[in-house]
């Protein structure tokens, strides 16, 4: 490790792979409400446990993006963190106000958590995704303030790089499109319309900027192939992913109230969001098959490799399955976006998380790569949770196909409720992958702590 | 496209010098990039016309054919202007060039004012995205558009700016992109303006 | 084929290109703000519907439902539950027969325990939600 602040990045990856195993944990729980309705109930209804689900996997993608940050930025200034102490109070701060906000969900009824967090001062809680109360919302402004100033005064202070700069860009945007979560007008079109200003903008927009960065930063490392390479196709990359992804927020605006020309523009450029996804993967492919050195990380060229495949899949195909205003007016709302959702976000940012966490953790922990024991199995580990994620989109596109045809297209439509009943057999067999999931993350914990002859010691 | 240019490094040694390509590579993924979305756009009109054609051949006769027209000549003028301006700084001439690019710019301006004229009749009117599906397409693509005749004029600006200061080392490169970007901008009318305003 | 490929150029069209699509974006987000009042019928807004959306939102309704297809994907939607569940009285009746302890086996909504004002203001939410014109979303009564 050449500068000896990054060393925070180990806790902020700690911190997400802790949180990473309570999302997966609760997602077993609502796999099993799907099929057994009365599970947990009425001490952890399905509601809570989604909103502990979602949010942790936000929150956790938080620290592994600040975790990143925090590891590269350093390396690509040549200079030691602005600020060590800062960054980790800020630690402290998030952590502690992450898990307090998840032990209110657990605690006490949502309405009573919005009654006694301010919620009746400015009204921003029980929307999708959003559901943090005031206070922790207003925190994660502050901490992410203090860290964007933290990364922003180390940048400026050192070598200043396309990859540091997109990074910026990417935690910049993500601290200002939070902002609209604060915007909830009681007209509900309006309040959806910039819920979407969070929500899309985050993951279709500048997390993207923050995936391209890490997984260049990767790349170089790995490959060893020249800087100048990579950062220019960095930049043609990200310019396809916004110029696609900032028209193509209107695949949102279709069903919600909002003017009907929104289905065209927004299937002409949804459209095209797969092309910056599939441009990425080859990205990934050609720089690993052109690399200049064998790094003695396997298992992060792996994680590499896979982010850019499974981000295609997930984001690009599944996405586009159901982008288009005609085919979405059948499926908007169903197990298919359910379906979407899962494999795109387990593709471009867990997976990129995963892939930074693998390449620095070791070096972090004194060598430049684990021992072959630890690679293999962590690999295992990519396999088994890769391909149970394969098999959960899957099951849950054959699950919607179903309720869509049950539900919406067939000559006499079924109720919500029989429909679900009727497609319960694929829920179990989603919710059994799940448990495949978890041992692959099981593994992947393991894996940190296994021994074996060391590999070269860290430059 | 990604593919074969990714390639590109190990095969330079190997490719015939002649076959050189104008501007820079970036802006042509640029490029097919806006050719791409505008294409998806010109599909989805025929898709939507097949489906109103009524709806479409009365819509299109409200449209200003003579305004439409008169702007097809500025940006193909435009589009001359460019062109002389690349080659003016490819015989060593960067004050020409700069001249031809202020002739360029100013059929872009022109383009502008016929437009905003042919907006406001129609606005006056009261016709809005939300009017019908043809009126949909017609703002859509004609704004679309529109903007971009704006970047493309911003983008020859910069490079009037950087010849007037003298020109460096790359900036028959950047010249060049901005001239293919131009054109690029150009050729979408020709194929916008009988599609949206002739075509029955 | 050869010619220059820099990361200059990549990166102004990057920028170049960000803002445009980005000015782009908040010009039809303009003219959807102009468009808007004719379909979301904001002028029938009462405080009541006001209240009604608040007790759907600090209820996390759609940590389960879907409202006009947004939400979770365990429960049916919300938006036509008003005319799927027979008026007002149909809603808050549903609403209110929920038992405590839930259904052995099923999946049942919690009991929320609201006041009749409250059941009122919820069900006169979702019959300002239903007649919002969402271009004929969702495609029949089941949502």
């Amino acid at each position: 490790m050449p500068f000896q602040s990054q060393g925070v990045a180990k806790y902020y990856f700690m911190a997400a792979i802790a949180l990473f195993a309570g999302q997966i944990l609760f997602g077993l729980i609502m796999g099993l409400q799907y099929v057994w309705g009365d599970f947990l109930f009425p001490a952890i209804p399905f509601n809570v446990a989604r909103m502990v689900h979602t949010n942790l996997l936000i929150v956790w993608l938080l620290f592994g993006f600040m975790g990143g940050a925090y590891y590269l930025i350093p390396e690509e200034s040549e200079t030691e963190l602005y600020s060590t102490k800062l960054a980790m109070l800020l630690f402290w701060v998030f952590l502690i106000a992450g898990a307090l906000t998840i032990v209110g969900y657990l605690a006490v009824p949502y309405a009573t958590l919005a009654k006694y967090t301010g919620n009746d001062l400015l009204e921003t809680m029980g929307r999708e995704f959003l559901e943090q109360p005031l206070i922790t919302k207003v925190g994660i402004v502050i901490v992410a303030l203090g860290f964007l100033f933290n990364i922003t005064m180390t940048v400026l202070k050192g070598r200043k790089t396309a990859i540091s700069t997109v990074l910026l860009l990417g935690l910049w945007g993500l601290a200002v499109f939070f902002l609209f979560s604060f915007y909830n007008p009681v007209n509900v079109v309006e309040d959806k319309f910039f819920w979407w200003w969070t929500v899309h903008l985050w993951v279709e927009g500048v997390w993207e900027l923050i995936l391209g960065a890490l997984l260049a930063f990767v790349l170089i490392k790995v490959t060893g192939v020249d800087r100048e390479v990579i950062e220019k196709w960095l930049y043609v990359i990200i310019t396809l992913t916004l110029v696609t992804g900032v028209i193509g927020t209107g695949h949102h605006y279709f069903w919600i109230g909002t003017p009907e020309y929104w289905q065209w523009w927004g299937s002409i450029f949804s459209a095209l969001e797969p092309i910056p996804f599939f441009a990425m993967t080859v990205f990934a492919f050609n720089m690993v098959n052109r690399r200049r050195r064998e790094h003695p990380n396997r298992a992060a060229t792996l994680w590499a490799l896979g982010t850019g495949v499974m981000a295609f899949l997930g984001a690009g195909v599944w996405g586009f399955l159901h982008t288009l205003a005609p085919v979405n007016y059948y499926t908007h709302g169903t197990q298919i976006t359910a379906a979407h959702g899962h494999m795109a976000f387990y593709g471009a940012y867990a997976m990129v998380v995963l892939c930074m966490i693998s390449y620095a953790m070791p070096i972090m922990r004194g060598r430049a790569a684990n021992s072959n024991k630890a690679q293999v199995l962590e690999m295992w580990s990519f396999w088994l949770m890769t391909i149970a994620m394969v098999f959960i989109t899957l099951f849950l596109t054959a699950a919607g196909i179903l309720q869509v045809w049950l539900q919406r297209v067939s000559d006499t439509p079924l109720p919500f409720m029989v429909v679900q009943d009727k497609i319960s057999l694929f829920y179990w067999m989603r919710e059994w992958t799940g448990v495949v999931f978890l041992i692959g993350l099981v593994l992947y914990i393991l894996s940190f702590f296994v021994k074996g002859e060391e590999q070269a010691k860290a430059a | 496209m990604s593919t074969e240019s990714l390639a590109l490094p190990a095969t330079t040694g190997t490719a015939p010098p002649e076959r050189r390509l104008a501007g820079d590579l970036a802006i042509w993924v640029f490029i097919c990039a806006e050719l791409l979305a505008f294409a998806v756009f010109f599909v989805a009109y025929g898709v939507a016309r097949a489906r109103h054609v009524d709806m479409f051949n009365t819509g299109q006769l409200t449209l200003d054919r003579n305004a439409g027209a008169l702007n097809t000549v500025l940006l193909i003028t435009g589009s001359w202007f460019v062109v002389q301006a690349v080659a003016r700084l490819r015989g060593g001439d960067p004050g020409g060039s700069a001249g031809r690019l202020l002739l360029a710019l100013a059929c872009g301006g022109g383009f502008l004012v016929v437009k905003v004229f042919e907006y406001k009749a129609k606005f006056a009117l009261g016709i809005s995205l939300s009017t019908d599906t043809f009126y949909m397409f017609y703002i859509s693509l004609t704004f679309f558009h529109l903007m971009h005749v704006l970047l493309g004029m911003v983008i020859l600006a910069l490079l009037w700016n950087s010849l007037r200061r003298g020109p460096g080392p790359t900036t028959l490169s950047s010249l060049e992109s901005g001239a293919a970007y131009w054109h690029m901008v150009d050729l979408v009318w020709i194929i916008l303006f009988p599609l949206v305003y002739v075509m029955r | 084929m050869s010619g220059a490929f820099t990361k200059s150029m990549a990166r102004n069209i990057f920028y170049g290109g960000t803002v445009f699509f980005f000015l782009l974006f908040l010009a039809l987000s303009f003219d959807t703000h102009q468009a808007l009042p004719k379909r979301d019928h904001r002028a029938e807004i009462t405080p009541q519907i006001a209240h009604g959306k608040k007790l759907v939102e600090v209820n996390n309704c759609i940590g389960c439902h879907t409202l006009m297809g947004e939400g979770a994907y365990f429960a049916p939607e919300l938006g036509n539950a008003i005319a799927r569940l027979g008026g007002r009285e149909g809603i808050k009746g549903f609403i209110k027969s929920r038992p405590a302890e839930g259904i052995p086996g099923r999946r049942s909504m919690p009991q929320f325990n609201f006041s009749d004002d409250d059941l009122e203001a919820i069900a006169a939410y979702l019959e300002h939600v239903n007649k919002i014109d969402d271009a004929n979303w969702p495609p029949n009564i089941q949502g």
